[in-house]
This record gives structure tokens, C-alpha cells and sequence, in this order.
């Protein structure tokens, strides 16, 4: 697309392991424009960490990469990282889940900063430690020139996660990729790391990658939702819409899971039976059939592909949420007492224990 | 509260547990004290469950072990069934005594896979507590009451029990500790963070489970989380808690509509969908908690609070009734 900062088409990654190949990411497409922020949430081994360490080459050697990935009209993958050290860092960063381990704990704080100043840049000494004190100002740290002589264990959580936010900023980059950025952190102060990512990205102009496995999170804080399933992209739509007209039985499934703050105590949660499959396995049909309460005998054999659903909206099911074809599906499997997976739609209202061992017994 | 008092205790009215004047002190060298748990009471009536909710560092996981007597409290009470004649004091009994009781108190912790034994099977493990307290079954009664217990948390004891813990996934393990928490048949089942190291897809099943448990073991629960939506989803009275103390007491549909206290507001807006009773403006707090080494004068919230005056650093405040069931620790709390 003209104008898109990234365009990711086709992304596939998949790890040769004694199991079998492990498609962690299967087929990801998307196009990020300038100063937009792209939510993508998903559960553990949907792929989204994945899919993130691939843009930023930070794969091992025996990753198998498919697609392309285009930053501002580079292929990124043809990149050789000798030469190209000045884009990874610089024009495209990260910032990790836990600030602990982010940080060299024998390096102080001023140095983290700085080295990138240093190496990238060519700052002096002086000018490096100036501007360091200057990023730190931005993130809202207090006595920058104090924090900047102190190592990581003198900080608490919420300060090292925004000297690790300092560091990924410091050389200007366009697009700054957020890996959970505060699942390690208290409510509390999770709030405020989140409205200072979302207030540095308008001040610089900045696209932002928000990879998170909390719908709640990205809502009112990116411009289009991702949403990943088994290295799938289930759904894609912007922000708001998705919320309003959610199309894909997976992504109801999870906001109706989850407890919200202000519905009364002892309210049942609507359950997703089962639990995620493994990506070993090669599935012929969704891979959220199993767990789908709209399931039909198609999806179970054939894999739908992302179909449009209005502007900017895309869906891979056979049997989308509000449209007739899921209303159906879901009509008929309720009133036959099952899925054509053979998932008991009882579960979903009776107060029946729900097995996650389900079908298959342990985890081999 | 950051406060201390005990007028939210209810008396012997069908209380399983009561926890009076609990201290909790750990040594930091150079003659320093982490001052964990300071001062907090409560009581939990038969069949309730008591969600305990705050940050980390607030004192919630050291509370719950005090509780169980692992360790036990610097000083305090804690008295399982006072009133009746199953009374115990816990905070007195030591060696044999203490054993005796133990089986009536039971845990779930929050990494399912690390809390239980790895070389083991899932009937040895859930059996284990069979084995030791139930004097004159035989093997037989006990492979019974294991696989009739497995199968009520959803684990389907043909293919499952002979099986070892690295075979299931987070959401099974949570399931099998559940089964080796409940066999005995405990009064109370302390529940520390058990849905947060679960995915989201799996944690409604955990807690629609433990539900479950509650309702057909005649379980009291003792609910431990960060997680606000959780804690007010399945509890029926909470305590919000800050630095080792407890900020707010009620029911928790009264607690969470009408929020008195300054920090259970904060929290109540810090959420990432906030609350519809809060304004999403009241979450901006300093981040830095105090260290509970040296923790404030007074109130222990002031530091952070957004109403503290002179006053708050001076009077610590008291646990003080402002409604129905609802008790608040502050000296200028909210008031609907």
C-alpha cells in the first residue's frame, strides 16, 4: 500500500523441533502506516512474540522465515545485519516484557542509554549523557541526573520499564514495537506506562506495534486490532469497529471471558473449552474450530481465508459472528446440543464442571 | 488505610476464621524490619469467599501463609471456628497440635506446574493427603475418593491419573492442584493468584471451577489477586490491602459501586477498562511505593494520596463503618 511504513505480507515462521516443524507463525500479513498504532493481542503461542522478533531479526539462525517485510520500501530480510546494524536500534526498536531482564544489572543506567547514543549516532561522551538526561526527562522520570549514575536494582519496576523505554527511543526510531510492555507491572502503574507510550508516540510521530494478550488494553489505544490465534491472524479490523461489530467467534469468545470490572459478583463466565492447540500439529481446517461454539462440518476440513467485512475489516471464518451464516450456525448447534466438532454447547449455560482434558486426554 | 481497628469483625456469627491484630515482621539486616503485614484483622463467614486484592509488596500472599501458619506471625491471632467446639487457635498450637489441624486449611498457589511434584503421578499426588489422614480406609477407598474427586475438577481419571504433571498443560495442573486441595475436604481453601499464570482463554474455566468446588464441598474460599474484574467476579466481601495494611472492607458489589477509599478508587481507575464509578483522571498517583522498611507516619497511603493533609501523618487512621458492611481506613474517604 503507497504510503505504509510497514508492510508485512505473507509472514511465516516455523521451527524445525523433535516433535515436527512448529508453525509458530502461519501466513501474517499487514500494513502499518506512519504515526499508527497497531494493537495485535492473542494468547500465549498465538504467535505474536514471534511474529515481533521477526521484524526485528532477533530470530535465531534456525528459524524458518517466509514472506516479506517492507520498512518504508527496504525489504528488511534482505538486510545483512553487519551492514544494516544502523536500522535495528535506530529506526526500528523494541521494548520487552520485563524491564529486569532488559537491562544489563552491572552497567549503570546512564551507560544503557548511551551506548546506543554512542554507537549509532557518534555522540560524544558528553553530548550522549546530556541527551540521556533529556529522554529521561521525557519518560517522566524524576532527578534525571541522579537516575542516570544509579544501576538497575536501585529502580523499581515502573522505572526500569521507563529507562527501557528511554533506551528504545533514544536514537528517534519510526516504529517502536511494545512486547507486553506492562503485563509485568502493577495495575497501577501499568496505566501510566501505557498513556506515556501512547503520548510519546503523538509527540514524535511514531508508529507502535502494542502486542498484548489483553483486550482491554488496546482499546482507545491503537488505531487497528490484530487478533492472532495458533499463528493465525483471526481477525483485523480498526478499533473501534472491532469492538462494536466483532465478526469472529474467537475474538466474542475472549471479551465474554473475561470478567469485567463492574458486573456483579458471582456472574458465571462464559468458558472457551479446551485450550489452545499446538502448533505441531497441521490442521486442515480453523484451528479455533474445536473450541467454537458456531462451528460447522466445513470448518473442520477447510481453512477460511481473511474475507473483507466492510472497510478495513477482515475475518477468517466460515461462520462470522452477526452475519446470517453464523447466526445460523450457531441456531442449529445450539438447538442439535453440539458443535460439528463435537463441542457440547451445554457448557455454555448449564453449570456443568468443563473439561479442559476434553477429548484428547493429557498433552503428549 | 492504611489503617488499623477492627470494627468491621462480625461478631461469632457463623465465622470459620477470624484474624485479629496480625503482624507480620521479616529481619532486613543492620537491625531493620520489613514491616509486611502491620496490624490487619478480619473474619470470614461459612461459605463466603474473601477476596484479598492490592498491589505487590501490599502484604496479601504474606497474610494468606500467616494464615496456614507457614510461617507463622510475628504476633496476631488467627482462630479457625472460634465460638464453637472445634475452635483452634492456630497462632497458639505448635508441633503435633498444629498438625492435627493443618488438613482443615488448604492452598493453591499461583504456577500450577511448579506446585506440583514433577517425578510423581497425578494419583500419588492427589492421594498423598488420603494416605497420611484417612486413618482405616484401605488403597482401595482411597483410589475411589481420588478418581471421584478428579473427575469432579474435569480430569478424566482413566487417562489422566497414572499420567506425570509435565504432561498437562497450566490449565489441567491448576485443576490437579485443585483435586489434591479438596480431597481432604479443608474448611477453608486459601486460593493465592490462581488464574494468573493461566491464559485468559483458560482462567474463566478455573474460576467457574472453583465455584464449583465451593458449592459442592461446602468450601469458605480465601481469594488472593491483583486483578480487580477477578477478585470482584468471584468474591462475596473483599479487602482491599496497601503496605501492609487494609484500606477498605465491604461486600464486594458495595465496595466496587460505591469505592471510599482513596487508593481503592486509584486502583479502580487504573484498570485497563476503569470502572464505571471512578473517573479515569483519579489513576494518576505517584508510582513509587514506599519502602516497607521505613513505611510512612500516619496513614500509609498519604504519600501517594491525593487528598492526604497534615493530618493523615500525624493520626493513623481507624477502621470506621461508612455504610452496609462497608468499612473504610481514612480520615477524608469518598461518601457516596
Amino acid at each position: 500500500m503507497a504510503g505504509a511504513l510497514l508492510t508485512v505480507r505473507d509472514l511465516s515462521v516455523g521451527f524445525l523441533t523433535e516433535q515436527g516443524l512448529v508453525r509458530a507463525v502461519d501466513g501474517v500479513s499487514f500494513d502499518l502506516e506512519p504515526g499508527q498504532t497497531l494493537g495485535v493481542v492473542g494468547e500465549s503461542g498465538s504467535g505474536k512474540s514471534v511474529t515481533a522478533k521477526a521484524l526485528m531479526n532477533l530470530l535465531p539462525s534456525y528459524a524458518q522465515v517466509r514472506g516479506t517485510v517492507d520498512f518504508d520500501g527496504r525489504n528488511v530480510f534482505a538486510m545483512a545485519a553487519n551492514k544494516e546494524k544502523h536500522f535495528w536500534g535506530v529506526e526500528m526498536t523494541m521494548v520487552f516484557q520485563d524491564p529486569m531482564t532488559s537491562l544489563n544489572p552491572v552497567k549503570k543506567v546512564g551507560e544503557q542509554i548511551t551506548e546506543s547514543l554512542r554507537v549509532h549516532l557518534r555522540r560524544s561522551r558528553r553530548d550522549a549523557l546530556a541527551e540521556a538526561g533529556d529522554l529521561l526527562e521525557q519518560v517522566g522520570i524524576p532527578e534525571p541526573g541522579k537516575r542516570l549514575t544509579q544501576y538497575p536494582h536501585e529502580l523499581s519496576g515502573g522505572l526500569r520499564q521507563r529507562v527501557v523505554i528511554a533506551m528504545a527511543l533514544a536514537c528517534g526510531p519510526r516504529l517502536l514495537i511494545a512486547d507486553e510492555p506492562t503485563t509485568a507491572l502493577d495495575v497501577t502503574v501499568q496505566k501510566h506506562i501505557l498513556d506515556l507510550l501512547d503520548d510519546l508516540r503523538r509527540a514524535r510521530g511514531m508508529a507502535m506495534i502494542l502486542i498484548t494478550h489483553d483486550l482491554g488494553v488496546v482499546k482507545g489505544r491503537a488505531d487497528e486490532v490484530m487478533v492472532m490465534y495458533a499463528g493465525h491472524t483471526m481477525e483485523e479490523a480498526p478499533t473501534a469497529t472491532l469492538f462494536a461489530e466483532m465478526r469472529h467467534p474467537y475474538t466474542e469468545a475472549l471479551l465474554e471471558t473475561i470478567p469485567r470490572i463492574d458486573t456483579p459478583s458471582h456472574t458465571r463466565l462464559v468458558p472457551i473449552p479446551g485450550r489452545p492447540p499446538e502448533v505441531i500439529d497441521v490442521l486442515d481446517g480453523c484451528p479455533f474450530a474445536p473450541r467454537c461454539r458456531y462451528s460447522i462440518a466445513r470448518c473442520l476440513t477447510d481453512q477460511p481465508g481473511l474475507t473483507s467485512h466492510g472497510a478495513g475489516h477482515l475475518c477468517a471464518c466460515h461462520a462470522p459472528v452477526g452475519t446470517p451464516s453464523g447466526i445460523q450456525a450457531r441456531s442449529a448447534n445450539e438447538s442439535a446440543g453440539t458443535t460439528a466438532a463435537g463441542l457440547d454447547m451445554g457448557q455454555f449455560t448449564r453449570n456443568v464442571p468443563v473439561a479442559d482434558l476434553g477429548q484428547s486426554g493429557a498433552e503428549g | 488505610m492504611a489503617g488499623s481497628g477492627t470494627a468491621h469483625l462480625r461478631g461469632h456469627d457463623d465465622v470459620v476464621l477470624r484474624v485479629e491484630h496480625l503482624v507480620m515482621e521479616f529481619p532486613a539486616g543492620r537491625h531493620q524490619v520489613v514491616h509486611a503485614v502491620s496490624d490487619v484483622s478480619f473474619d470470614i463467614r461459612r461459605g463466603e469467599t474473601l477476596g484479598i486484592v492490592g498491589e505487590s509488596g501490599c502484604g496479601k500472599s504474606t497474610t494468606a501463609r500467616n494464615i496456614v501458619q507457614l510461617p507463622p506471625p510475628t504476633s496476631g491471632r488467627v482462630v479457625l471456628d472460634p465460638g464453637t467446639d472445634q475452635e483452634a487457635e492456630l497462632t497458639a498450637l505448635v508441633g503435633e497440635d498444629l498438625r492435627q489441624v493443618r488438613p482443615r486449611l488448604q492452598m493453591i498457589f499461583q504456577d500450577p506446574i511448579s506446585s506440583l511434584n514433577p517425578r510423581r503421578r497425578v494419583r500419588d499426588i492427589v492421594g498423598e493427603g488420603l494416605h497420611i489422614w484417612a486413618g482405616g480406609s484401605d488403597d482401595e477407598q482411597i483410589r475411589a475418593r481420588v478418581d471421584e474427586v478428579l473427575d469432579a475438577v474435569g480430569i478424566d481419571p482413566t487417562v489422566a491419573a497414572n499420567r506425570r504433571p509435565h504432561e498437562f498443560s497450566g490449565g489441567q495442573c491448576q485443576r490437579i492442584s485443585i483435586a489434591r486441595a479438596v480431597v481432604l475436604e479443608p474448611e477453608i481453601l486459601i486460593c493465592d493468584e490462581p488464574v494468573s499464570a493461566l491464559d485468559v482463554s483458560v482462567q474463566a474455566q478455573i474460576l467457574n471451577l472453583l465455584e464449583e468446588m465451593k458449592d459442592r464441598y461446602g468450601l469458605t474460599l480465601v481469594f488472593i489477586s491483583h486483578d480487580l474484574s477477578v477478585v470482584h467476579n468471584v468474591s462475596d466481601r473483599v479487602i482491599v490491602m496497601y503496605l501492609g495494611k487494609v484500606c477498605e472492607v465491604g461486600g464486594a458489589d458495595t465496595l466496587y459501586s460505591a469505592p471510599a477509599h482513596p487508593y481503592t478508587r486509584v486502583l479502580l481507575a487504573s484498570a485497563p477498562e476503569p470502572a464505571s464509578t471512578v473517573d479515569e483522571s483519579e489513576s494518576a498517583i505517584g508510582d513509587e511505593i514506599p519502602s516497607p522498611i521505613d513505611p510512612p507516619s500516619g496513614c500509609r497511603f498519604r504519600t501517594r494520596c491525593p487528598r492526604a493533609e497534615a493530618r493523615c501523618a500525624d493520626e493513623e487512621p481507624m477502621m470506621r463503618s461508612v455504610g452496609d458492611d462497608h468499612f473504610v481506613a481514612c480520615h477524608f474517604p469518598s461518601l457516596g
